[in-house]
């Protein structure tokens, strides 16, 4: 009850009192994230999937000290294997960033580690119930929200389609609320993917992949069987974010993945790529005020299907990365105008690769490979790696590479940076929410 | 060594009852309370006598195991996450289906409806009793893939809500082997399907049920398409199989020809086209799949398939035994143009030269074999 009133508390300063857009990620966490690193990072966890055949072939979050000057700089100083391979994914931070939760695709277990101790993780709480208790599988994007977690997920126990929901946690891992997707009532697919809060317009957008069949499908058999292409996502939903409800479906077709709000104050817009029709789409209020989605650029040649993922947003709101799966490539495109976004450069990073992860200030640029267990390359061309760059404005000049395979940890997926309670790096954005939290 | 012991148990009770160990259930038991009676649909033969009277306990105990997601290793698959309820007790969202890990199985899921009726099971029937079966797909590694049959059993016991159910239908077996499949047995022998708009016509005298197109769609089935040569229709019941094993070419293509291309939806109305090598330069390999040879090796049963029953054939997409063919107008016309023929490598396939209009009647006769499902939730 306390957190309730808590969150409510929170939610009511940010969206009554005024507060500017807390600026996030670095850069894509939620708004209500406290402590946003705006200097140096000091570590970076990778959410790692085990794999089969390789080390103890267990899932595990992988601990690597990126502090320039270290003696571990660039090395694993920590792993926490936490048992089977359930398809680990993505993480996310409570708002006080003191515990990462870090989902599995497959099983549905939620793992909280608290980071209160950057360098050595612990296994705080496993949630395993999720699915009992909601009917909705595949716990994907984690999301702060003040006192909360909402949890987007992407199928549910029923039947393995997309058909899903959002769960809101508390803090401490007990369930506030669920909410289902909009479903062909609003024009919707019931379909999620990513959460994108925009506290300023009391606005969440939410994007939408597909169902458990066909994630946990190998990729090669998925393209190859047409009925089941077909279930993918194709809508972006608009919800009224104070209350949880949608308000609007906006048609985003080929599968809209990551949303990326600009972070530049007074700018609100946001951008997603659609992983299938390799298309970057704006979303922004038109001159009436209603929310509408546009095909702003295409990305590789969409024939080819390039599959571009991951995507990271500069601070400043002037440059996205975009990261296309199949060729391994990133590439960099000019967002100043976002109604045309220009790519400027092209750098390839391996066989495969999936995420991309910028420091606040953009000089340092971070990619690893794995995509999904089943849907990552096989044999020689399964690339699976941690590579650190620098990035001038313009070349990306590599610093380090952690092969994953080599040191028989695993598939390296999601990363997220943290750093010692009393760092340098840590930003002063959300003093006011963690006196209240306190 | 609990296990063992089960297994001894489950052994001693085979061999003193004979394999109908579900057989406890006499005439008698029909008259006592609690008990149901199974009778079946129009269209349907008599259910067999094993199931034709059932505790009502033990139904209810079957159907638990059967949506149970915690008896796979990782409690992410259940029997009904493959064979979805309201898919006909099929899979329609993929052509094979997702097992552990989302590993692919080699073949499209078969619906229970009806499984009862069967004399063998699996597209290739290497098993022969229902009540048998269910432990394949709990300890196959690429499905529920759970370690042995002692874990599974250690599981269940580990469950609360399991000791009561069992104690009532199983007193003095308990949570075995047998007690185990029998009653996920139990539970499936209740999903009958019949009274189809077809059952009400030919079985049921309902003359003016079916449409001109559908009744000589249903005269292209059993003369000039030669449907009902394997797809048996009987005097008083259908059950649309003769239970044995055919290469219709299917497998045979997919095992002898290397390369094909696929055209790839991408979102509505876009697509795009790859070959198949190309495909296979990012993802996995098919599996090879000879059919009733791997269970015979008899060499005429090299990429052979049972017959499978057509009811409910319209709910069941995508079909053949690996799902290849997405729709039943492209089912048709694999074996109207003769694909089925050139395959084939037994010579009992005909090129067919339907019209179009013959086609598409006969697609309408096969959607009126969609009955009413008993035994659902």
């Amino acid at each position: 009850m306390r957190s309730l009133v808590m969150g409510a508390c929170l939610s009511a300063l940010l969206l009554g009192g005024g507060v500017t857009a807390v600026q996030a990620d670095e850069t894509c966490n939620s708004p209500f994230t406290a402590a946003l690193i705006k200097g140096q990072e000091e570590y970076l966890h990778v959410w790692t999937l085990g794999m089969k055949g390789l080390g103890d072939e267990s899932d595990k979050l992988v601990t690597i000290d990126v502090i320039p000057g270290s003696a571990t700089y660039g090395k694993v100083v920590n792993t926490i294997s936490v048992g089977g391979r359930g398809e680990a994914h993505h993480m996310g931070f409570t708002d006080d960033r003191r515990y990462l939760w870090a989902g599995r695709l497959d099983d549905n277990k939620i793992f909280v580690f608290d980071i209160q101790d950057p360098a050595n993780p612990k296994l705080h709480k496993t949630i395993t119930d999720l699915a009992d208790k909601t009917g909705f599988v595949g716990p994907h994007t984690f999301y702060a929200l003040p006192g909360r977690v909402a949890v987007q997920a992407l199928s549910n126990s029923k039947d393995h389609t997309g058909k899903t929901g959002i769960i809101v946690f508390s803090n401490q891992g007990e369930i506030v609320s669920t909410h289902p997707m909009p479903g062909t009532e609003m024009g919707g697919d019931a379909y999620g993917y990513d959460i994108g809060i925009n506290p300023n317009q009391n606005v969440m957008l939410t994007s939408s992949f597909t169902g458990w069949t066909n994630y946990m499908m190998d990729l090669g058999t998925l393209v190859k069987d047409a009925d089941a292409m077909k279930n993918f996502g194709n809508t972006m939903a608009v919800w009224d974010y104070k209350s949880m409800k949608p308000i609007k479906v906006l048609s985003v077709p080929g599968a809209p993945l990551e949303i990326r709000w600009s972070l530049k104050p007074g700018d609100d817009w946001a951008l997603t790529a659609t992983a299938l029709t390799s298309k970057i789409w704006l979303v922004r209020k038109d001159d009436k005020g209603e929310w509408q989605a546009k095909d702003v650029a295409t990305v590789g040649d969409p024939a080819k299907i390039p599959l571009p993922v991951d995507i990271s947003i500069a601070a400043d709101g002037k440059h996205l990365w975009v990261n296309t799966f199949m060729d391994g490539s990133t590439r960099l495109f000019d967002i100043s105008n976002p109604e045309a976004p220009k790519q400027v450069y092209t750098k390839k990073i391996g066989n495969q690769v999936n995420m991309v992860s910028q420091s606040w200030d953009g000089k340092r640029v971070y990619f690893t490979t794995s995509l999904l267990g089943n849907w990552d390359k096989k044999g020689e061309e399964n690339d699976q790696f941690l590579k650190l760059y620098d990035w001038d404005g313009k070349e990306l000049q590599e610093r380090f590479k952690v092969d994953f395979v080599a040191l028989k940890l695993g598939r390296a997926h999601h990363m997220k940076f943290s750093a010692r309670p009393n760092s340098k790096a840590i930003g002063s954005t959300m003093e006011v929410y963690r006196s209240l939290l306190n | 060594m609990k296990a063992l012991a089960r297994a001894v148990f489950v052994a001693a009770v085979f061999a003193g009852l004979g394999v109908a160990a579900g057989g406890a259930l006499s005439g008698s038991a029909s008259r006592q309370a609690g008990h149901t009676k199974l009778t079946s649909p129009l269209g349907l033969p008599p259910v067999p006598e094993k199931y034709a009277v059932l505790p009502v306990d033990k139904i209810e105990l079957g159907r638990k195991l059967f949506f149970d997601r915690r008896l796979s290793f990782n409690n992410t698959l259940s029997c009904a996450m493959c064979h979805i309820e309201e898919d006909a007790f099929a899979s329609t969202q993929s052509k094979r289906a997702i097992g552990m890990e989302g590993l692919t199985l080699r073949r499209n899921t078969p619906s229970v409806l009806n499984s009862v009726y069967q004399k063998t099971l699996f597209h290739d029937g290497h098993e022969s009793h229902l009540d048998l079966q269910v432990w394949l797909p709990l300890l196959a590694a690429d499905e529920m893939a759970n370690p042995s049959m002692g874990y599974v059993l250690d599981r269940i016991e580990g469950l609360d809500d399991y000791k009561a159910r069992f104690e009532r239908v199983y007193a003095a077996e308990g949570i075995s082997i047998h007690s185990v499949g029998d009653a996920i047995a139990a539970y499936e022998a209740t999903l009958l399907s019949g009274n189809s708009r077809f059952d009400r016509w030919h079985f049921g005298g309902e003359k003016q049920i079916l449409t001109k197109s559908e009744m000589a769609g249903f005269e292209i089935f059993t003369g000039k398409g030669g449907c009902s040569s394997c797809h048996l229709i009987g005097k008083d019941a259908a059950l649309f199989t003769d239970h044995l094993f055919h290469n219709t070419g299917i497998g045979y293509r997919a095992s002898m020809h290397s390369d094909r291309e696929y055209v790839i939806p991408l979102a509505p109305g876009v697509e795009t086209r790859m070959l198949r090598h190309e495909i296979d330069a990012f993802g996995e390999k098919l599996r090879n799949d000879v059919g009733r040879f791997e269970v015979t090796l008899n060499e005429d049963d090299r990429w052979a398939y049972k017959t499978p029953s057509l009811r409910n054939v319209s709910r069941t997409p995508p079909y053949m035994h690996d799902g290849s063919v997405a729709t039943l107008e492209d089912v048709v016309e694999y074996y109207s143009s003769g694909e089925a023929a050139k395959h084939a490598t037994n010579g009992k396939l005909k090129r067919l030269d339907l019209t179009p209009v013959e086609r598409a009647n006969l697609v309408a006769f096969l959607k009126t074999l969609d009955g009413d499902d008993r035994g659902r939730r």
